[in-house]
């Protein structure tokens, strides 16, 4: 870590004050990454790099200005501070706009280390090295193995200053190293691919290349002579992949700013039962050593953990520090951003609270259903409360995983999802920075033929 | 942006380990954007994002290094990460590159960087005041404004030196309505394009936020969807989404080379119903996708994918037509200089046909026209295609019927594309509004198609019985 961004964060707020803004905030980022992906056994492409970039947001007479740059050489930041001065101009006034208030601000909490040594050093040679395994791996898994999409390895670093004229001034390092697979069967006259990753901050939990591997074939090969089944309602069942796609779309009904302009299908039910009681999700940014852990938000607020849905009971939203005001709430700590961006309410690590029962256990209960394992589209509709995305995935007969499906599309309101949600697994994943097992909906309607 | 003698000299250090092949890719982009929400301007935004990135290719391998630190120590320093993939003796060749004439398919007359922030946020401001005069039941408006102006330059060890300025800018709206019982729809609409600021005196603020406020209001009370097969009619212009998702990813050349998408291999071969002839074409006059030239310093192209439902041929950016013993067709494109040039559609259209949209409608006895597509995503290996129909109306013999709500399409490419029995004589480019992701990266497209009606596609919905 170099003390010279931080002291260059500090600078930039000091300049923007004297410019005359009532209020200022440097948000800076540095980082480096590296990306190997291989192809018979010889590397495809190997990308380096190293990036920086410094967001300032600055308040005049409660109005807004924002500029944002990769470029810091000191004349040219002094011009930009000037230019988000006057853009402030362009702007509404609004008495709620502003750092966050005194009171929100404090002592960062202790996350523990997000650094690991180990993966900032890591040589290219280990990530070629890895890819490489999981290429022969996936090749020698399954006979119908043709192809590989991509299959590679990488890691980044990265460093976050933030000053402010609220008092705020911190930083932190991270690291992050990940393996990812994506291998296509066929049968001659099907192709089928998937996908499967393993990213960590902390070299010593990565997944094995081999394991990652062997996930990502079987995956692809499963799904071979996969076919529409008949339009039914049936129980289905999200993998733990799904089931964390499908709590990270839920979760966008819980932004306090969607909750506030009521584009949100929860935005009245705050302390109403909305699912059955085994159902907890949290939104965690002090998991050890979890992805999306850090000691503050994007605007320098103290991360912390929240319990958005507890025994069932719909329990907070999350808020940034401006849509906290504008609700009468307080933040929660979830300003998210980039420094090319301005804060907007986001999530940090998100948990489903893991059930007791083994994911064979679930799917055993089952007459007729559908096992997902992939899903396409972006079909969750948070304002209308409308669900419906095309999935595939394995038919379940008898309580058995039996034949591939695709082509059908899974639909329902999120409502009554949620309350329909009657079984979760033991088997809980963390695919990025969202654990789920895996879940069970009561009935859904599955649309094929 | 960099002197031509410093490009050189990096394509020579890019060069120094015996590689095949080296390109420098500089880029300055300059962003605007102002964003209203909840009746008020939020924000007024600049952005400037600079850099370098260094690309070499030796066999099959790529090396890729950039940096957003123009001296140089540090481009130098990027030239020589690149150059890590090859493994031969290098040399102390130099590299000489000559500028390329381009073609010119949009010229401003006034960058619209330069245009005064106050007219843009002026836009926005008469979307919102648009939006909420429509109707009562207009509860929320969000408007935003967002331009780019782009400067790249390309220099290539074929001696190749190209330059361009790329603006684009987009107007948008989103609604959300109010009906009875807390019912909620969401419309959104919006345009733009590498045009002028004076675009927006003809494709006016209020055009776009009563089209917004318009579907919103259209969708309020609208029925839950029947699932299973149906017939589908398209509307014509943004529906062209669809022809981008279930068939354009699969015919870029990386996956057809790699064998990962299901059109490999089938050059010449029926992949569509006689009626369908797809073309993609990145020389558009001030089109969201045109290219005066790609992200690899070749000129944009005109190429037809599909001729009356034979495979012609497929997209492709530079390296994979090496790899492939073919020529680029001009399709090489990249997010910025923090990527690798993929192959990529630039704007994709449906040639027209002879019905005219009236008949087509008239033609079908049951089932679902599709008036506006929210998003579609596709696996181009399965062909499994998925679309949001975020404005619907059932079919009910040959006249449009209720709004449907909840209604997905999904499909598989080619079988779609053979379900395709009638082609409209109305071809329509979408107003300028997508934006198309692969492997991370996104990149301005144009879609259009004219109406289109396809038969047994399967339509997802919460409704079951008596379908067909």
């Amino acid at each position: 870590m170099s003390t010279n961004y931080g002291a260059l964060a500090k600078k930039i707020v000091q300049r923007a004050i004297k410019k005359g803004a009532k209020q200022a905030e440097a948000f800076l980022q540095v980082g480096r990454n590296a990306d190997v992906r291989v192809r018979d056994g010889e590397i495809e492409d190997l990308t380096q790099a190293t990036s920086k970039g410094v967001g300032i947001r600055v308040f005049v007479k409660n109005r807004l200005g924002f500029v944002w740059t990769s470029d810091f050489d000191p004349s040219a930041i002094d011009t930009l501070i000037d230019r988000a001065i006057a853009l402030a101009e362009m702007s509404a006034p609004n008495p709620l706009n502003g750092l966050p208030d005194a009171k929100d601000l404090g002592k960062f909490p202790n996350v523990g280390e997000l650094f690991d040594k180990r993966v900032a050093d890591l040589p290219p040679d280990w990530k070629i090295k890895a890819s490489i395994e999981m290429e022969k791996v996936i090749r020698s898994f399954d006979p119908r193995i043709k192809t590989i999409d991509s299959v590679g390895a990488g890691e980044a670093v990265s460093e976050v200053y933030l000053a402010s004229s609220a008092g705020v001034h911190g930083s932190y390092e991270g690291t992050s190293v990940y393996l990812y697979a994506s291998p296509v069967a066929t049968d001659g006259a099907q192709l089928q691919t998937s996908y499967w990753y393993d990213a960590k901050r902390f070299f010593e939990d990565l997944d094995s290349p081999e394991n990652v591997a062997k996930k990502a074939a079987a995956r692809a090969v499963r799904l071979l002579g996969a076919k529409k089944v008949k339009s039914a309602k049936v129980p289905v069942i999200f993998d733990p992949t799904m089931a964390a796609g499908f709590i990270s779309n839920i979760t966008r009904a819980m932004n306090g700013d969607a909750v506030f302009k009521k584009s949100s299908f929860l935005a009245s039910k705050l302390g109403e039962k909305i699912a059955p009681s085994h159902v907890t999700i949290t939104d965690d940014g002090l998991r050890k050593r979890g992805l999306a852990t850090s000691p503050f938000d994007g605007e320098g607020v103290p991360t912390r953990k929240t319990n958005l849905v507890e025994g069932g009971v719909l329990k907070a939203f999350l808020y940034d520090a401006f849509t906290a005001r504008k609700a009468k709430m307080k933040t929660t700590g979830n300003a998210a951003r980039g420094y090319s961006s301005l804060p907007s309410i986001g999530v940090n690590n998100l948990v489903l609270e893991p059930g007791k029962r083994s994911p064979e256990d679930i799917i055993k209960e089952i007459p007729q259903g559908l096992y997902v394992t992939a899903m396409l589209g972006h079909g969750a509709n948070t304002v209308t409360g409308e669900y419906s995305r095309g999935a595939n995935g394995l038919w379940i007969e008898n309580g058995e995983l039996t034949r591939p499906v695709q082509e059908v599309t899974v639909a329902g309101s999120l409502t009554d999802m949620l309350q329909q949600l009657d079984a979760i697994g033991s088997d809980l994943t963390f695919h990025g920075s969202t654990g789920a097992s895996t879940i069970r909906f009561k009935e859904l309607t599955v649309s094929g033929e | 942006m960099l002197p031509i003698p410093l490009c050189e000299k990096l394509l020579a250090a890019a060069m120094s380990r015996g590689a095949d092949f080296a390109e420098v890719y500089a880029e300055r982009n300059e962003f605007t954007a102002v964003t209203l929400e909840e009746d008020k301007v939020k924000s007024a935004q600049n952005g400037l994002s600079q850099g370098v990135g260094v690309r070499v290719i030796s066999g099959p391998r790529v090396g890729y290094a950039y940096s957003d630190d123009l001296d140089e120590e540090a481009l130098l320093r990027a030239a020589k990460t690149a150059a890590f993939i090859a493994q031969s003796k290098g040399s102390e060749r130099s590299y000489d590159v000559r500028r390329t004439p381009l073609p010119t398919f949009y010229r401003l007359d006034e960058h619209l960087a330069n245009v005064d922030v106050a007219k843009k946020r002026d836009l926005v401001v008469r979307a919102n005041k648009a939006a909420r005069a429509y109707d009562k039941r207009i509860k929320q408006v969000m408007a935003t404004w967002a331009d780019s102006t782009k400067h790249v330059l390309i220099a290539n060890t074929d001696g190749r030196l190209a330059e361009d300025t790329q603006d684009m800018c987009r107007i948008s709206t989103m609604v959300v309505a109010e009906g009875k019982n807390g019912e909620r729809r969401t419309g959104s609409y919006g345009g733009g394009g590498r045009v002028s600021f004076k675009h927006f005196d003809t494709f006016t603020p209020e055009i776009v936020a009563k089209e917004a406020a318009r579907q919103a209001i259209a969708g309020l009370g609208a029925a839950e969807a029947q699932a299973g097969q149906q017939t589908v009619v398209l509307a014509p212009g943004w529906s062209g989404i669809l022809l981008h998702e279930a068939v354009g990813h699969g015919l870029e050349a990386d996956f057809i080379r790699k064998g990962t998408s299901l059109f490999a291999g089938k050059l010449g071969q029926k992949v569509a119903s006689d009626l369908v002839t797809v073309i993609d074409d990145g020389t558009v006059a001030n089109a969201r996708g045109s290219l005066n030239v790609d992200d690899e310093g070749n000129p944009a192209q005109f190429k037809v994918l599909i001729e009356r439902g034979e495979l012609k041929g497929y997209m492709y950016d530079s390296l994979n037509a090496k790899l492939m013993g073919q020529k680029t067709t001009g399709s090489g494109r990249r997010e910025s200089f923090k990527h690798l040039p993929l192959p990529r559609m630039t704007n994709t259209y449906l040639a027209p046909g002879e019905d005219t949209p009236e008949d087509i409608l008239r033609s079908v006895d049951k089932g679902v026209y599709c008036a506006n597509f929210g998003g579609g995503q596709v696996d181009i290996t399965n062909g499994n295609f998925v679309f949001e129909v975020s404005e619907a109306y059932e079919i009910k013999k040959g006249k449009l019927g209720r709004p449907l709500k909840g209604v997905t399409l999904i499909g598989v490419g080619p079988e779609a594309l053979k379900n395709v029995t009638r082609v409209g004589n109305d071809p329509k480019p979408d107003p300028g509004m997508g934006t198309c992701g692969k492997d991370g990266q996104s990149v301005p497209v144009g879609v259009g198609l004219p109406t289109l009606r396809i038969d047994d596609m399967t339509v997802g919905g919460t409704k079951l019985g008596g379908a067909r």
